[in-house]
């Protein structure tokens, strides 16, 4: 018994070991970002490297933000992140529980219908969606970001597995009290899927956060931005000053970490149950 | 993709610091009387400050008119311009450059200014010939410039003398220059001679030119002229020989850091340049600049920006008044004061030239008169996003620079066809 | 969107019962009855419209585009096959493709990783499990623009800090993203990096799906680890794994942002690293070449489809369903 228990101990510092060097790696990227923000662009680019800055510089920070108009980008990637999340929640949850749970004629067509949706690769949309943007006059606007992505073929599969594992007598009582399909859909079966709900809500406000390609497309305009877009134009502008450019990219990305360090088991949970990207 | 360099230089070095202020009173008074209110899309914001002095020169002379400054930054100043052109948005008046020109002229969205020109009679005669020449086309002229840019020799006269090499003057040719980068490369104290980067503006299109190629003849591509290859060679035979660092190692930091920070004693770059160079201390005291060396001929490349009406605005007549009156003196010597660029009107240059009596400013000008336009076709840009790939590796010291040279030349040919279609 | 719901990881993890019944639950007696059926329409039309507007007539608008020569100001020409001719002629198309399949070979190795990851943290009476997957996801969550520039400064030729941490093992500095030979692999890198902690959860959650006593038998037999995770966990896994694999594949070959931010167009190793979306990109938004953008377009979903099916084809040699 003994024995046991040393050779589980020992195997155990092995395993810490391992893993915290592989935490490291997965870390230390995000530490540089901050140490090379707060140093001088002097101070960065000299070699050998220091470690700490010599000085904390704050001032990379605040030209990150005189050089663009950096707050409104954050504003605008929230609105397209808020904008995309409550959509897709409303309209993939009224969908999902329409074929998960009701008969209709057609079902199976339009299920396949969604279903090929699923399978088309963004790339592949990109054009018409724009020039749909453009002829309906939204370039350059809040809700070009996030219009065609409020609408999701993956979200609806998702959220349908989740009524079909809801028990059919909740809705039947339901029925028999004289309660209409929408009540029975938002005041029963609703709030039922509530963890599958947090899940979907936080994987598309993350996807929403970090999509790059179609705000790059459709909203040129500095002032109209997401940040992730006008992380590249910082780029553009500051290439090699390395300092503005980590204040600039940890400013972009941590709104992210934050919701996800706060939120973390439903980001485990829609991540666990589902595979995205795009 | 996004940093496409035809001056783009200078506003990686100009934060936006001054902001994107475009005279509220302006528009302000603009609702009041009767007046018209013009547009002026531009990207550069170190500029904006000058621009907008000579507006308000003008609206001094033309009180019935009011001018809007639309700030669009570089990276993204050309996909908006397109779209917004489409949309029918698009500013009465804004800045074009080579690359783009011909796109915009052959598809009918700018407006022409000869008749304009003839009228008036616009001092188009005061702008260098060939600067005005980029924004003419199919014998029609488009656009007026306003400032101009040509390559020079920058050197560092501290490496120079730490190597006891003779500076260079207007007498050097190609020779003396790799002598020179053969004396003055220091491995010990990682000391470049020159800086070969694969840059087509400041490096390539000179050497081409110096050689006696070219780039774009007759709707052709040049690179598959021996000469044009020999240019090419000029940079990728410093590399190879050690007195360059490869491509590869200058993508990160470019060669203009490379000077500034003396690891390299002479680079090849734009005038435009030069206020930026001036603001590094050790560069103003021992910098040094001169024409470039003669190859088979004495070449260099200008560009300019120039100043265009677009075919859908509404508010032509006004439009075309204020772009007269930029193409004038006195909107040249606002420009000048400013010291940002350097104004494309004959003897505006003075101002310019004295704010930085270290460097000897005035080779720019001097090289004037054998200065050969940049290069532009009806869609450039597909060409010149092919220059970057093919060029990459021998300019990396790894492949033949003549075979990657004809490559580029069937490519670009096969864009140019394209073109036409 | 390629998108795939991971119900194997799901159903691992037992949140998801599968229907008892073949017919749906609601109403499954009953005919539809008008009401019901009714209501159905109104809860799926707000998606549907949605659908058909940016979805599946944009589907049937690109397969048009491809037999179009676009004007840069508006106004087009139907050119039938000459775009795909084009893009079949092209040299850097296949570059791009090729480049794209490496990435997607290298994002693979995003697997193993992973699964040892989830291994390790599967040990027994193991703490702190929540603390290393919350770190190990983070770059998950992260920007992948912030992500491409600040792995751009490690991998900085002249200042980076990875050059330095080498040079102390006497390696010489290297250009790594500027480097042609190893460029890709650099930018490859960076996506692994990215992705471990994103495969990490669906195998933590397949892992957990196994039952427990069958670790306990092997015990009893006298398996020790190393052997109880290759005999139990990873041919358990394997419906876990293929879900990944397919995932992987597909968002490899979508690879854009981390190449968009990291490659100046200067770069010599930009021809050896761009991807197909990359290009699209290039032809669809820069060049003005729309027709021919939408031509790629195809050729990539193509791509993505054969592979997939090839996955698919290939899983019944490897993949055990309990």
């Amino acid at each position: 018994m003994r024995d046991r228990l040393r050779r589980v101990d020992g195997g155990s510092v092995a395993t810490h070991v391992i893993l915290s060097l592989g935490a490291l790696v997965m870390v230390f990227p995000f530490l540089w970002q901050l140490l090379t923000a707060l140093k001088t662009l002097g101070e960065a680019v000299h070699v050998p490297t220091t470690f700490l800055p010599e000085k904390w510089n704050w001032s990379s920070f605040e030209e990150v933000f005189t050089a663009l108009p950096y707050g409104k980008m954050l504003g605008n990637s929230v609105i397209n992140t808020v904008g995309r999340t409550v959509g897709q929640l409303v309209f993939c949850s009224l969908a999902a529980y329409a074929f998960a749970r009701m008969r209709f004629r057609g079902k199976n067509v339009l299920f396949a219908l969604f279903l090929s949706v699923l399978l088309v690769p963004s790339s592949l949309l990109v054009l018409p969606q724009y020039d749909i943007i453009q002829r309906l006059g939204l370039l350059n606007s809040a809700p070009a970001l996030f219009l065609p992505g409020m609408f999701s073929a993956f979200g609806t599969f998702m959220l349908r597995q989740f009524f079909l594992s809801l028990p059919r007598e909740l809705e039947e009582a339901a029925r028999i009290d004289g309660a209409g399909p929408f009540r029975i859909f938002w005041s029963i079966m609703l709030p039922l899927i509530r963890p599958a709900l947090a899940a979907l809500a936080v994987i598309t406000a993350m996807w929403s956060w970090n999509d790059l390609l179609w705000p790059l497309v459709v909203n040129t305009d500095p002032a109209k931005m997401p940040i992730s877009a006008g992380l590249t134009s910082l780029e553009g502008q500051f290439e090699t000053n390395y300092p503005v450019m980590m204040a600039g990219s940890l400013i972009a990305s941590l709104p992210m970490i934050l919701l996800y360090l706060f939120l973390q088991r439903h980001f485990v949970q829609g991540i666990a149950q589902s595979g995205t990207k795009g | 993709m996004r940093r496409r360099t035809l001056l783009a230089g200078a506003l990686a070095a100009t934060p936006l610091a001054a902001g994107c202020s475009t005279g509220g009173e302006a528009s302000g008074t603009a609702e009041a009387g009767g007046r018209t209110t013009l547009t002026y899309g531009m990207w550069d914001v170190a500029q904006a400050p000058g621009m907008q002095q000579i507006i308000k020169a003008f609206e001094r002379e033309n009180p019935d008119v009011s001018v809007e400054i639309q700030l669009t930054p570089w990276n993204t100043y050309w996909t908006t311009l397109r779209t917004s052109m489409r949309g029918g948005t698009a500013p009465d008046v804004f800045w074009m450059n080579a690359v783009n020109i011909q796109l915009y002229a052959a598809n009918g969205v700018l407006e022409p200014l000869g008749e304009h020109i003839e009228r008036d009679r616009t001092p188009v005669g005061k702008h260098p010939k060939a600067l005005v020449d980029i924004y003419a086309y199919d014998g029609e002229q488009y656009g007026l410039p306003k400032d101009f840019d040509t390559i020079g020799l920058w050197y560092n006269k501290e490496l120079f003398d730490k190597a006891g090499v003779k500076y260079p003057d207007s007498s050097w040719t190609w020779d003396d220059l790799r002598d020179a980068a053969r004396e003055l490369t220091n491995p010990k104290a990682r000391v470049y001679g020159i800086t070969a980067e694969m840059d087509r503006q400041s490096k390539f299109y000179p050497t081409v030119f110096g050689a006696g190629g070219y780039v774009l003849r007759d709707g052709r591509s040049g690179f598959a002229d021996e000469r044009s290859i020999e240019g090419l060679r000029f940079w990728t035979d410093l590399v190879d020989r050690g007195w360059s660092p490869p491509q590869s190692a200058m993508a990160e930091v470019r060669s203009r850091n490379l000077y500034l920070s003396e690891q390299t004693a002479m680079n090849y770059d734009l005038s435009a340049m030069a206020s930026f160079m001036y603001g590094t201390p050790a560069i103003k005291d021992h910098g040094g600049v001169t024409v470039l060396p003669k190859g088979r001929e004495r070449a260099t490349v200008i560009h300019g920006l120039a100043n265009v009406i677009s075919a859908k605005s509404r508010k032509k007549k006004a439009a075309w008044k204020f772009v007269d009156f930029m193409a004038r003196r006195p909107a040249a010597e606002i420009q000048a004061k400013g010291g940002v660029t350097i104004s494309s009107y004959e003897d505006t240059q003075d101002a310019w030239l004295k704010s930085m009596p270290e460097f000897d400013l005035r080779n720019f000008i001097d090289m004037l008169d054998y200065a050969v336009p940049y290069p532009s076709s009806r869609n450039t840009a597909v060409w010149e996003d092919l220059e970057y790939l093919l060029l990459g590796a021998p300019f990396s010291g790894k492949g033949n620079i003549e075979d990657a040279a004809r490559t580029l030349a069937k490519q670009m040919d096969r864009a140019l066809d394209e073109e036409d279609k | 969107m390629a998108v795939f719901p991971s119900t194997a990881a799901a159903e691992a993890e037992g949140r998801i019962r599968r229907p008892r019944t073949k017919a749906g639950p609601g109403g499954a007696t009953r005919g539809p009855n008008s009401r019901t059926q009714k209501a159905a329409y109104l809860f799926i039309a707000p998606i549907g419209l949605g659908f058909l507007l940016f979805y599946i007539w944009p589907m049937f608008q690109t397969f048009g585009y491809s037999f179009t020569s676009f004007g840069p100001f508006g106004g087009n020409s139907w050119i039938g096959g000459d775009n795909y001719a084009r893009v079949l002629q092209d040299v850097t198309v296949w570059r791009a493709v090729g480049n794209t399949l490496l990435y997607g070979a290298i994002g693979l190795v995003t697997l193993p990783l992973s699964i040892a990851v989830a291994a390790l943290l599967n040990r027994r009476g193991l703490r702190g499990v929540s603390v290393y997957r919350a770190l190990y996801f983070i770059p998950f969550v992260t920007l992948p623009v912030a992500v491409g520039l600040v792995w751009n400064w490690l991998y900085n030729g002249n200042f980076g800090l990875l050059n330095e941490v080498l040079s102390w093992f006497g390696m010489s500095r290297h250009y790594w993203v500027s480097d042609p030979s190893s460029a890709l692999w650099a930018i490859g890198l960076v996506s692994v990096w990215q992705s471990i902690g994103y495969y990490l959860i669906i195998f933590i959650a397949g892992i957990k799906g196994i039952p427990q006593d069958y670790y306990e038998a092997a015990e009893l037999d006298g398996a020790g680890p190393v052997r109880r995770f290759f005999t139990i966990t990873l041919p358990l896994l394997s419906p876990s794994i293929f879900f990944a694999a397919i995932i992987c594949v597909i968002n490899s070959l979508q690879m854009f942002d981390l190449i968009y931010v990291m490659m100046a167009p200067t770069n010599p190793a930009l021809g050896s690293t761009q991807s197909v979306v990359s290009l699209f990109y290039q032809w669809a938004f820069q060049q003005n070449n729309q027709g021919a953008a939408a031509a790629l377009a195809f050729v990539l979903m193509l791509l993505t489809a054969s592979l997939t099916y090839l996955q698919f084809r290939l899983q019944k040699r490897w993949v055990h369903y309990a």
